[in-house]
């Protein structure tokens, strides 16, 4: 009595098709695909659905939590784009994303080189590099809390140098707010994505670098004209993951740092999103918002996938 | 460049405000743990750990219980459906999670699992279940058909064969999602954030930490300690399955 045990399956079926089905199932595949129901439901409540329900919710009038809700047609959309705090959000998020992604690449592709050519303790340097990726975005935000600080490391360090003039209130400064989220997104990002570039070039036979060294091409040259080429399928796959992670995931960092401020100079996409529905109880503005911010993020996804095509 | 930050969280961890502010990449006078038991009984750190605990572990129980039926069964089914549901799985890669957090915790509302850790339980499985699933289906093809065809004959149920001759070979796979799993859950922030809420019987740990912070004088020596204790169960996952840990990682980034 095989198919008793699939979920889902009432028994009174199962006993009338007792007598056929041990022959058929022989000849063919066993007709297993009910087993996978419950994941697929539990996916289309907790995912899909609420996926789907952020384009209905960017269609109503929903100024609150409790209050009533009205159909708005496209006057969310209306009040979104035509509202400055998006465009500077918008602003914001371009800036963040232009200089973090190429900063991250750049930064990682040398590292990972650097891991790979295995320099003394490069098992220690392996784990630094990985740890940024293990931790949580909370634990993150607090370590970099303390850096920041008024009195923290980063000033100190700056008067210890004599540049006392460069001390700040990093994260209370309009001018510096937004460029520490930045910073952390760098920090976050390099090192998993250097471990990535590490891992791809630890395959490079040694005798490669020392032909390439014999035909007088210096470390730079290697670096760049040997091992580069060598990560290139990776090099479209990183720039993906980081783009979409810096664009959805820097809401927690900005929360957790700046709160959007000072005044809105830290307020970028993802956390306007959050802002507008958790601080300012307007759902349909924020739903709005988030629908925009997932065009956004489906297009830049869509133009590094043909960007990156001839490396795959 | 890297280290530096890490290493000031840990140093700080030791030492007072003014030690910190004084001299803050000297290493610590005395190793005293004064500081983390402040941070464990200021934000309550030990009712936090076993929620993050129980929600971590019950999380990883549902979707191993979730996915690992759908994985066999597309594995094995060779029909058009089952075709469809691995690619509505493997969509699911390009949904970034953040974006459903309002209709999420609508959801929870109306579910009145609000402000609690359960709504969280079920939800987070759901997060990981396109990885999940898309990863063990590789894996349970590598499961040869004439395996299952002997235990057919003997006359064993399909879950039987789940259970009995599939389970043990796709370990591999098993731990791979498990790790990856494991991570996300002990990390997650927003969504327990917003869903769980500021509830000290139920709030987990990456939201209890951040609030040792004040707005008039924080205590960097108890923050630090705090976001060491937060750390410290994934160390120690990482201690014994490097390798492991970094292949299922870049597995998963190359997966997208």
């Amino acid at each position: 009595m095989a198919t008793t045990t699939i979920p889902g399956t009432p028994a009174s079926h199962d006993l009338s098709g007792d007598a056929k089905r041990p022959r058929s199932r022989a000849q063919r595949a066993p007709r297993t695909t009910v087993m996978a129901v419950p994941a697929l439901l539990w996916y289309a409540v907790f995912m899909i659905g609420p996926i789907g329900a952020i384009f209905v919710i960017s269609l109503l009038r929903w100024p609150g939590m409790l209050a009533r809700v009205g159909f708005a047609g496209l006057d969310n959309y209306r009040a979104v784009l035509s509202d400055s705090l998006f465009w500077s959000a918008v602003h914001n998020s371009v800036v963040q994303l232009a200089v973090a992604v190429p900063v991250m690449i750049v930064g990682a592709f040398m590292l990972g080189y650097h891991i790979s050519t295995r320099p003394r303790g490069y098992q220690v340097l392996r784990v630094i590099v990985f740890t940024p990726a293990l931790i949580s975005a909370s634990a993150k935000a607090m370590i970099f809390y303390g850096l920041f600080a008024p009195r923290g490391m980063i000033n100190h360090l700056l008067s210890g140098v004599g540049l006392d003039g460069l001390t700040h209130t990093w994260l209370a400064d309009t001018s510096t707010a937004f460029g520490c989220i930045v910073a952390i997104d760098v920090w976050a990002g390099i090192g998993y994505t250097a471990t990535l570039y590490a891992a791809r070039l630890s395959a490079v036979p040694e005798s490669v670098y020392e032909a390439a060294e014999l035909d007088g091409a210096g470390h730079w040259r290697r670096m760049w004209g040997i091992a580069f080429p060598m990560v290139k399928d990776y090099v479209g796959v990183t720039v993906m993951l980081q783009f979409l992670w810096t664009l959805f995931t820097s809401a927690q960092n900005v929360l957790l740092l700046t709160q959007g401020g000072p005044g809105n100079a830290s307020t970028n996409l993802s956390f306007l999103v959050y802002q507008k529905a958790f601080l300012q109880s307007d759902l349909g503005y924020s739903q709005a918002a988030g629908v925009l911010l997932f065009v956004f993020g489906l297009i830049g996804m869509l133009v590094i996938r043909r960007a990156f095509r001839q490396s795959y | 460049m890297l280290l530096l930050p890490l290493y000031y969280l840990l140093v700080s961890s030791f030492k007072t405000n003014s030690q910190i502010f004084a001299s803050p990449l000297s290493p610590p006078t005395s190793l005293s743990f004064g500081k983390f038991a402040s941070a464990v009984s200021d934000a309550r750190l030990d009712l936090a750990s076993l929620n993050s605990l129980i929600v971590t572990v019950s999380s990883l129980v549902v979707v191993l219980l979730l996915a690992l039926p759908a994985s066999y069964a597309l594995a094995r089914a060779g029909g058009r459906a089952a075709a469809l549901i691995e690619r509505a799985f493997s969509l699911g890669f390009l949904i970034p999670t953040f974006a459903a957090l309002v209709p999420t915790f609508l959801l929870a509302a109306q579910l009145d699992l609000f402000h609690t850790r359960t709504f969280v339980i079920l939800f987070l499985p759901a997060t990981s279940l396109p990885l999940a699933v898309v990863l063990l289906t590789q894996f349970m093809r590598t499961v040869p058909q004439e395996v299952e065809e002997a235990a057919r004959m003997d006359g064993a149920g399909s879950l039987t064969i789940l259970v009995r001759v599939y389970l043990p070979m796709v370990v591999p796979g098993v731990a791979t999602v498990g790790i990856l799993s494991f991570l996300t859950y002990w990390n997650e922030y927003l969504y327990s954030l917003v869903l769980i809420g500021p509830d000290q019987a139920q709030r987990t740990i990456q939201v209890a930490v951040p609030t040792l912070r004040s707005p008039l004088e924080t205590d960097f020596g108890i923050l630090a300690a705090g976001t060491v204790v937060t750390l410290l169960p994934v160390y120690v996952a990482y201690a014994f399955l490097q390798r492991r840990m970094e292949g299922a990682m870049i597995g998963s980034a190359v997966k997208i």
